[in-house]
């Protein structure tokens, strides 16, 4: 309604959900995601680092367990 | 405000096709479950305990025959009539059998073998033998046997005919 | 109201009961389920203790064991259905439109619905205990084979959470059309307060999983009835599968009866640290990670199920990892009212005592999610000492907080503060009497939903059960406060609290007209 989306980088969706899996966000970039981003391209960024975040979890248990085979 | 209850609708229409989704994919989980668990080979370690009993060099003939006392009137029959086993494998058969009175009788069902000494290697786990069986009139019942046939089966014995006959148990006999 | 009256085009409204049988008004409608929970959390409440009672002592002195299960899965399911989560939306019902500046929710005739819904599955349950073999006895969980068997009252549970899944993805629906479309002019998504946001992603969660776990309980049902196999390991299905599904549930559950309650908390102590939010972004941020975290953890509550160690390893760290954002929160609240020039009215109080005693069970979530400790502490009183710091201290002390906040704004009358405060510290002393005890318990052994144990217990289990009755009774006070306040409470001002800064307080008079925002405010 009030923001016309506007094309934007991917990789502020991308900086927005990465700072978000930590919880944290400065406000100026808060209030600039806000603006610039989309709902759509949030949701499809978190569902990205979410499968990313499964993608590197299972990275790391790989790794334990290969090093403990040995 | 038409406008509103329009964009409403909208969101409406939208959220209840994501809950019809998300039902679909509670059932969906199922055989995702079922998936992962494969090609993990997951549960491989749980039900693929091979039979270390069974002796797969090894083959045996069973014949399966079915007979009814004279005094009974019913239908009685093997639904597999020839089966190839090795020694150790477990199996599964069916009999079926029909009253065709018009009275509700009971029957007992006695097992004999041949060659009759084969009959101490024929071990069975279920049988409907080992209990009487109540029919109504034209009542029809499929039953089951399951037995195993013996590693020490000797080793001459290549058929085993199974042959069942059904007797009638006349109620409140003193038996 | 007498002006509102006159904005009502003159047709009347029903009176007496018909009025809240009929009722399309958010007010009228988030009274109700107000009411309602409170209701029901005497109810449970009353299992609880029963529960108590009998573990006063070692042996068998009050019920037998059979009840005794019933009363655990009873207290369980009543509470987390009946109690937290109907709670949570009265809450919803009252505070988003009037937060948001909206005349009502998106659709009324729908919210009265969702809301009748509600007693009419509460009735299921309780009246389960009557039927033959008496209630569902296999624990809120309901897990297979044990809820496979058993009577009729198995039946009755699943068409009760099937209502009850069905009021809330009725309810979320409207939050989430409400928030999304019928926001006042200026009241753009970063400026709604966190309260909303917070029942924006909840809303969101349930419409994810409720129905989920609507089709875990119909498979059970089918499974009872119908021939299927989808649990029946006799005909080839698996029991642990239905862990896999609940939990998948289960776990951004937890987040449902939490997340609205970190909204409440963080309307709660700006207004009394006199600061506005600290990390407002982070904290949606927050919230929105926790939940598309939350559906990636879900087998730490089956650690013992013999899953193949990588999984294991797995869920461990994600479980772990997901303490981080909720962690960040509690930063946050904590900086907000760092240098805040802090009064300590009741609501303050229990927000204050969120959190700290919901970061007690925020570490022992994350003890728990040490799968080689889990292992050990699996299904022993120490999970329950956990889940009852994060849902009793976490979820039930915002209510509480929430409650005594909006007391006068939905009344406009002031509760009393001097009963207010002696309900927050009675509450908290017995309810650390109650629970912390149980952490001990648990490390020593105990295992949870047993009628008896053995006798090194005892000590810790005589002081828990004076907790639970001092606790269950200080909540009596909460009832005197709030008939007091309806009755004969003084005047409140329309803008009681100065720090607050929301809508309802600045633009609303307490109490609020029954049609409030018929013409929507500008937002800056
Ligand atoms: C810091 C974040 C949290 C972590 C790491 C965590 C971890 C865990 C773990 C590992 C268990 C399984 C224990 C077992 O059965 O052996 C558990 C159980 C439980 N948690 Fe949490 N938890 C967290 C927050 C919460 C919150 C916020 C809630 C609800 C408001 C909650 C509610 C529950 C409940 C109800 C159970 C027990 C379910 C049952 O078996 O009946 N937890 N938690
Ligand atoms: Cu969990």
């Amino acid at each position: 309604m009030e923001q016309a989306p506007r094309k934007t980088s991917f990789l502020q969706a991308a900086r927005a959900v990465f700072w978000s899996f930590f919880g944290v966000r400065k406000r100026t970039d808060y209030d600039s995601d806000a603006v610039k981003l989309t709902l759509g391209q949030v949701i499809a960024a978190g569902l990205i680092g979410a499968a990313l975040f499964v993608g590197v979890l299972l990275g790391v248990v790989y790794l334990v367990t290969h090093l403990a085979a040995k | 405000m038409a406008d509103a209850q329009q964009q409403n609708s909208t969101v409406l229409k939208k959220l209840i096709i994501v809950t019809v989704l998300m039902f679909g994919f509670g059932f969906l989980l199922v055989p995702f479950y079922k998936k992962i668990c494969e090609v993990t080979g997951i549960s491989k370690d749980k039900i693929a305990v091979s039979n270390t009993q069974m002796d797969p060099a090894r083959w045996v003939s069973i014949e399966f025959d079915a007979n009814v006392g004279k005094n009974l009137p019913w239908k009685f029959e093997p639904l597999t009539a020839h089966l190839r086993v090795h020694p150790g494998e477990f199996k599964q058969v069916m009999y079926r059998v029909v009253n065709t009175t018009n009275r509700t009788m009971v029957g007992q069902a006695i097992p004999s073998y041949g060659p009759a000494r084969a009959g101490s290697f024929f071990q069975k786990i279920e049988c409907f033998c080992f209990t009487q069986q109540t029919l109504k009139p034209g009542e029809e019942k499929i039953m089951p046997v399951q037995f195993v046939v013996q590693n020490d089966l000797p080793k001459d014995v290549h058929t085993i005919t199974l042959s069942y006959t059904f007797y009638e148990q006349v109620k409140a006999d003193a038996s | 109201m007498e002006a509102t009256h006159a904005q009502d085009h003159g047709h009347g409204h029903p009176t007496g009961l018909m009025r809240w049988i009929t009722t399309t008004n958010h007010k009228d409608i988030g009274t109700l389920y107000l009411w309602f929970a409170f209701i029901m959390l005497l109810a449970g409440g009353c299992l609880a203790l029963l529960i108590r009672a009998e573990l006063f002592q070692p042996g068998m002195q009050v019920v037998t064991p059979e009840f005794f299960n019933q009363l655990t899965t009873l207290h369980g399911l009543i509470m987390v259905f009946g109690a937290i989560m109907p709670a949570m939306v009265g809450f919803a019902n009252w505070q988003v439109p009037m937060m948001i500046g909206a005349p009502d929710m998106a659709f009324p005739r729908m919210n009265n619905w969702s809301f009748w819904l509600l007693p009419v599955a509460a009735i299921m349950l309780v009246s389960s205990f009557f039927v033959p073999g008496g209630a569902s006895a296999g624990g809120w969980t309901m897990y297979p084979p044990l809820f496979l068997q058993g009577g009729i009252s198995n039946d009755m549970t699943i068409f009760a959470v099937h209502i009850l899944g069905i009021s809330s993805i009725m309810g979320a629906i409207n939050i989430v059309t409400t928030i999304l479309n019928m926001r006042a002019p200026g009241m753009t998504m970063m400026k709604m307060p966190l309260f909303v946001w917070t029942w924006l992603i909840t809303a969101y969660l349930l419409i994810a999983v409720m129905p989920v776990l609507a089709g875990t309980v119909t498979m059970l049902l089918t499974d009872r009835h119908f021939g299927t196999n989808f649990f029946n390991a006799a005909g080839g299905g698996d029991p642990v599968m239905f862990q896999h599904i609940f939990w998948f549930f289960g776990h951004p559950e937890v987040y449902i009866m939490i997340l609205p309650a970190f909204g409440i908390v963080s309307q709660v102590i700006p207004a009394f640290a006199r600061k506005p939010l600290f990390g407002y972004a982070s904290m949606v941020y927050a919230t929105g990670s926790i939940a598309i975290l939350s559906f990636i953890v879900w087998a730490h509550h089956m650690f013992t199920t013999g899953m193949p160690t990588s999984a294991q390893l797995f869920f461990m760290y994600a479980t772990m990892l997901i303490a981080v954002p909720t962690g960040v929160k509690v930063f946050n609240w904590v900086a907000t009212m760092w240098r805040g020039s802090m009064t300590f009215e009741t609501p303050m109080l229990f927000a204050i005592g969120f959190v700290c005693l919901f970061t007690i069970g925020g570490f022992t979530g994350l003890v728990l999610a040490i799968t080689p400790v889990d292992i050990q502490l699996q299904d022993t009183y120490y999970v329950v000492a956990h889940f009852h710091y994060v849902l009793v201290s976490g979820s039930l002390y915002a209510i509480f907080a929430g409650v005594y906040f909006w007391l006068p704004k939905w009344t406009g009358r002031m509760y009393d503060e001097k009963l207010g405060k002696l309900h927050f510290w009675l509450s908290t002393i017995f309810f650390n009497i109650l629970f912390f005890p149980m952490h001990f318990l648990g490390l020593a052994g105990m295992p949870r939903r047993i009628p008896d144990y053995a006798l090194q217990f005892a000590d810790f289990n005589a002081l828990a059960t004076i907790g639970a009755f001092g606790f269950g009774l200080s909540q009596l006070i909460l009832l005197v406060v709030v008939l007091k306040c309806i009755k004969s409470g003084a005047k409140a001002a329309d803008h009681t609290w100065e720090g607050a800064d929301s809508l309802e307080w600045t633009h609303l008079s307490s109490p609020p007209p029954y049609h409030s925002f018929v013409t929507p405010p500008v937002v800056k």
